[in-house]
């Protein structure tokens, strides 16, 4: 298993490599001082300017600041947002959560609803349920996150009134206890919604072509021939069989889940991520903006490595081959 | 089978046959099958019936295509109103002067719509042209060359595949400014790795094919194996990767102009959308249309791309 | 006595709207104990015909008429419930073995335990795992090893025999091995053919064979059936058809398998393909690729033939060449 691992390690540890050096360069390479960036696009004081200079070695040649950038890394040290002085790795910690509160739960939802979906359908090829589901996932496959966002507040938000705009909770009235646990829930709806409806096409394909793929293999006529009843075969082995690569495809999905949830969290203005990059691009606050992208970029490489693990584990015949 | 076709030419002269009168080839069809011969005039049309019927994705979105390439070139003639044009007649709904409303600062939606297919097609079309020239190089390369170059260049596509990419797109829009030629570059040069991986596979592949190790044999030079063989006869499910890629540029496109980083002078339908924001609860028309307009355009590419490889693949009639 | 009887035989596949004639008009039968072998080349029908004897066929796609019968019974009479009582208990087959005959992600041995379980519920679980063990010893495996491991881990030939002691579970009246041996190497074939005639003898099973391999025919088939197109071409003893084949296509299918003594001599293939199986054509169904073939063979369809001592063959010109 140790061989199996080390390919796709070295992979995501190259791209972590690819995202350092292109967020090294892409600062020194763009238009205006790096130090000014660094700082902000405001007027910065000579003092900050003189502090950020020294902090990367900005006056220093290319090989050594690149040395003080991994060395601040290393020790955590992501930047300070220049807006509020904070560091960076706090204040992403703290919009995290949030983020992960609606990414989770949609894409519960959406892994659910979209592999019971494919399965069905698998099981009734070019019937009517099938095209039905396949029409519309394509259909959802084209609608824009943020305007699908847009479309259900519209509709639920505005037209029907029964749900909230924005935010996370009604700041009004300050709730407290299980009635806040409720107007969160209830705030969270449309995104969540919004972002299940986004990921079911994704999660109903997966499932759907490992159960037909699964369906099509020769030990289910065998067992069919031999007189199992079709309700077990399909409970005991399709099941198990075609359920692989769905768990491969949600582990690879919650690599990028933040990446997607951005642009629905802006609509709703939900205090999360999104939001944060938001705020951070109109600001210009280029710290911020980077680190983030950073600690995306190590998730995906860390939830590669976890994926590989899972698959090794669940797959007899990839833990085997890589025994021998 | 000369066998038989001098076989069936010979009883052809034989006049015991009652088919005196018929054409050869009919003749002959009747010989080998014993049935009377099919409509040849009608033929044709049959068959082109035939193929878009099977192929009813591929049909549907080249017609959506010729739709839009249709509004592209004529938007100038057809919109009531220059798009950029503002008005007093703000947040107007749909009616008599704007058959789909105004925008926050009276600027006629139809109009907006209309010319911002041209943008959405540039973008659309040139984002997905540069990953696909960049992805088919890397690709090419990586796959042929095999070894050590492909040890390399092929780490470096699946690191970079690995990469967030939209957050790059982000920073750099951010850093280096948001003309509508840089997006274009930007996108097309962050999702090449699709086409990356699709032409290196294809590259693997052809390079044990007969015709290329002919090739090596008479002496050409890797570079124009590359470009005159591999390329060439490889390049079908790069297409439809790129006809996919057209979608997730105008998507991305759209993207960032929602999150204003897109060119404020350029007319599109994320600008529309990001404009419309504000007006969702008194404006709906705003978003809602400019929203469709992307639906329908990303649908477009999609039922191409999506053709093409059913095209390729006859395997894939079942897969949604 | 014949212990299957196919009478005029016709499966027609519809897709798309058009109609495929996969088998025409077959009539066979299969008298106990004496083995039989049905050749053909790849998309004769062969196979077809075994599905449609073992009524796997898809309801929706095949429209199967004719009739089949099994040990008295008329199959195409039965329903469902009865068809699964008979499968596997008097009527049993063995598929080509590919990687996955069985589920990859269950053990051999729970694999098959669960099919003994289908037609022997009430057995314990014990019972099941010696009866297991026991089908396992008989195809000379070794039996306690093999029971846990995965399919993956299996050997082509070991999965053969898994699939053969599969089959032989409950001692099947009729035995069909549908191309069981064509994935595997010469050497492993001529072993698993000695040891299933030896199994035969010992179990009173009858055994039909498909292929498309002669070879496998001459040395282990009693009696041999050639299919051409879906049709019924030539039927009898192996001895007699391969001393003294009736049709040409038989003919050409022996001469097609080089000989020692045709050393420098070229490959006598049979030029042509098959025909479109979407026409019935009126003539004889092997006329366009026939050596021999003259007008009438196109233009009339040759009528099955009796030559005596169980021999037939479906040929205007056919003649047994009288013995001097």
């Amino acid at each position: 298993m140790r061989r199996y691992l080390g390919k796709r390690t070295i992979t995501a540890i190259i791209s972590v490599l690819l995202v350092l050096v292109i967020n090294f360069t892409i600062i020194r390479l763009a238009p205006g001082d790096p130090a000014r960036l660094l700082v902000g696009t405001e007027a910065p004081s000579a003092e900050q300017v003189e502090l950020i200079t020294k902090k990367y070695g900005l006056d220093k040649p290319v090989y050594v600041q690149f040395l003080k950038y991994l060395g601040n890394l290393v020790r955590g040290d992501l930047g300070s947002s220049y807006y509020t002085n904070e560091p960076v790795a706090k204040l992403i910690g703290e919009k995290l959560g949030y983020t992960a509160l609606l990414t989770l739960t949609a894409l519960l939802i959406a892994v659910l609803l979209g592999t019971w979906a494919g399965i069905s359908c698998a099981r009734h090829i070019g019937g009517g349920l099938d095209n039905f589901v396949g029409s519309i996932t394509y259909v959802i496959d084209g609608f824009p996150s943020f305007w699908l966002g847009l479309m259900l507040m519209l509709v639920f938000a505005s037209v029907l009134g029964i749900l909230p705009y924005s935010g996370i909770m009604n700041i009004r009235e300050n709730y407290t206890g299980f009635r806040r646990v409720l107007d969160i829930a209830e705030h969270m709806v449309l995104p969540v919604a919004t972002l299940a409806i986004l990921h079911f096409p994704y999660y109903f394909r997966i499932s759907r072509a490992a159960m037909i793929q699964t369906l099509g293999e020769e030990y289910m006529t065998t067992l069919w021939v031999a007189g199992m009843p079709k309700r077990r075969i399909f409970r005991k082995y399709a099941f198990r069989n075609a359920i692989l690569p769905t768990v491969t495809a949600v582990s690879i999905h919650m690599a990028y889940i933040v990446t997607g949830s951005a642009l629905v969290e802006i609509v709703f203005g939900w205090p999360g991520m999104g939001s944060y990059v938001m705020q951070s691009i109109s600001r210009r606050d280029y710290p911020v903006l980077m680190g983030i992208y950073l600690m995306l970029s190590v998730s995906v490489a860390v939830m590669m490595i976890v994926i590989d693990v899972l698959y090794a584990v669940l797959d007899p015949r990839i833990s085997h081959a890589t025994r021998n | 089978m000369t066998r038989s076709n001098d076989k069936i030419a010979k009883l052809n002269e034989n006049r015991h046959l009652k088919l005196s009168g018929k054409s050869p080839e009919k003749r002959e069809r009747f010989l080998r099958h014993g049935r009377p011969h099919a409509h040849a005039h009608g033929a044709r049309r049959k068959a082109v019936k035939l193929f878009i019927r099977r192929n009813s994705r591929l049909c549907t979105g080249l017609g959506m295509l010729m739709v839009l390439l249709f509004i592209a070139a004529t938007a100038g003639v057809f919109s009531p109103y220059d798009p950029q044009a503002l008005s007093h007649d703000m947040v107007a709904p749909p009616g008599a002067a704007h058959p789909l409303g105004t925008d926050g600062l009276g600027r006629d939606v139809l109009s907006i719509i209309l010319h911002g297919s041209r943008i959405s097609l540039l973008v659309g079309f040139t984002a997905a042209v540069i990953s696909a020239i960049v992805g088919t190089l890397l690709g090419v390369t990586a796959g042929y060359w095999g070894g050590r170059v492909d040890a390399l260049v092929g780490e470096f596509i699946n690191a970079f595949m690995m990469m967030p990419t939209f957050f790059l797109i982000l920073i750099v829009i951010a850093l280096f400014g948001s003309g509508i030629g840089k997006v274009m570059i930007v996108i097309g040069l962050t999702g090449w790795t699709g086409n990356a991986k699709v032409m290196r596979a294809q590259a693997m592949s052809l390079r044990n094919r007969t015709f290329v190790k002919a090739a090596q044999a008479i002496g050409e030079s890797r570079g124009r194996i590359m470009f005159a063989h591999i390329i060439p006869n490889g390049i079908m499910p790069v297409i439809a990767n790129t006809a996919m890629g057209v979608c997730t540029a105008i998507m991305t496109e759209s993207s960032l102009s929602f999150l204003g980083l897109g060119d404020p002078n350029v007319v599109s339908w994320g600008q529309l959308i990001y404009n419309g924001k504000a007006y969702i609860t008194n404006g709906w028309w705003i978003c809602v249309y400019g929203g469709l307009a992307i639906v329908f355009t990303v649908i477009t590419f999609y039922l191409i791309g999506d053709g093409i490889n059913i095209l390729l693949n006859p395997k894939l009639r079942n897969v949604m | 006595m014949a212990l299957l009887s196919i009478e005029n035989l016709n499966v027609t596949y519809t897709t798309n709207g058009e109609r495929v004639y996969a088998v025409d008009g077959v009539s066979l039968d299969v008298l106990q104990g004496r083995s039989l072998g049905i050749v053909g080349e790849s998309g004769s029908g062969k196979s077809t015909l075994m599905h449609a004897v073992l009524r796997i066929l898809h309801e929706k796609i095949a429209k199967v008429e004719g009739k089949i019968v099994f040990d008295g019974r008329d199959l195409l009479a039965l329903d469902d419930r009865e068809m699964m009582k008979l499968r596997w208990t008097e009527l049993a087959v063995v598929f080509q073995k590919s990687m996955n005959a069985l589920s990859p992600v269950h053990r051999v041995g729970s694999f098959m335990r669960d099919v003994y379980h289908v037609h022997r519920p009430e057995a314990s679980r014990e019972e099941g795992r010696a009866r297991v063990l026991a089908l396992l010893e008989m195809v000379n495996l070794p039996a306690k090893r093999v029971y846990r491991l995965y399919p993956h881990e299996l050997s082509g030939g070991m999965m053969q025999r898994v699939g053969i002691a599969m089959s032989l579970m409950f001692n099947p009246k009729l035995l069909i091995m549908d191309e069981a041996t064509t994935a595997l190497d010469v050497v492993t074939q001529t072993q698993i053919i000695q040891e299933i005639q030896a199994l035969e003898k010992q179990l009173n099973v009858t055994r039909i064979m498909v292929t498309h391999d002669m070879s496998v025919v001459a040395t282990a088939c009693d009696e041999v059936a050639v299919i051409y197109a879906g049709r019924l071409v030539e039927m009898g003893s192996t001895l007699d058809t391969l001393v003294d084949p009736l049709h040409p296509y038989t003919r050409c299918l022996i001469q097609s398998y080089p000989n020692f003594s045709d050393e420098g001599d070229a490959c006598r293939s049979i030029p042509g393909t098959l025909p479109d199986m979407r026409e019935r054509p009126e003539g004889c169904i092997f006329a366009a690729r026939c050596p021999e073939a003259k007008e009438i063979c196109l233009l009339q369809k040759p009528l099955m033939r009796d030559y005596g001592a169980r021999r037939r063959a479906a040929c205007h010109f056919a003649e047994v060449k009288s013995h001097d």
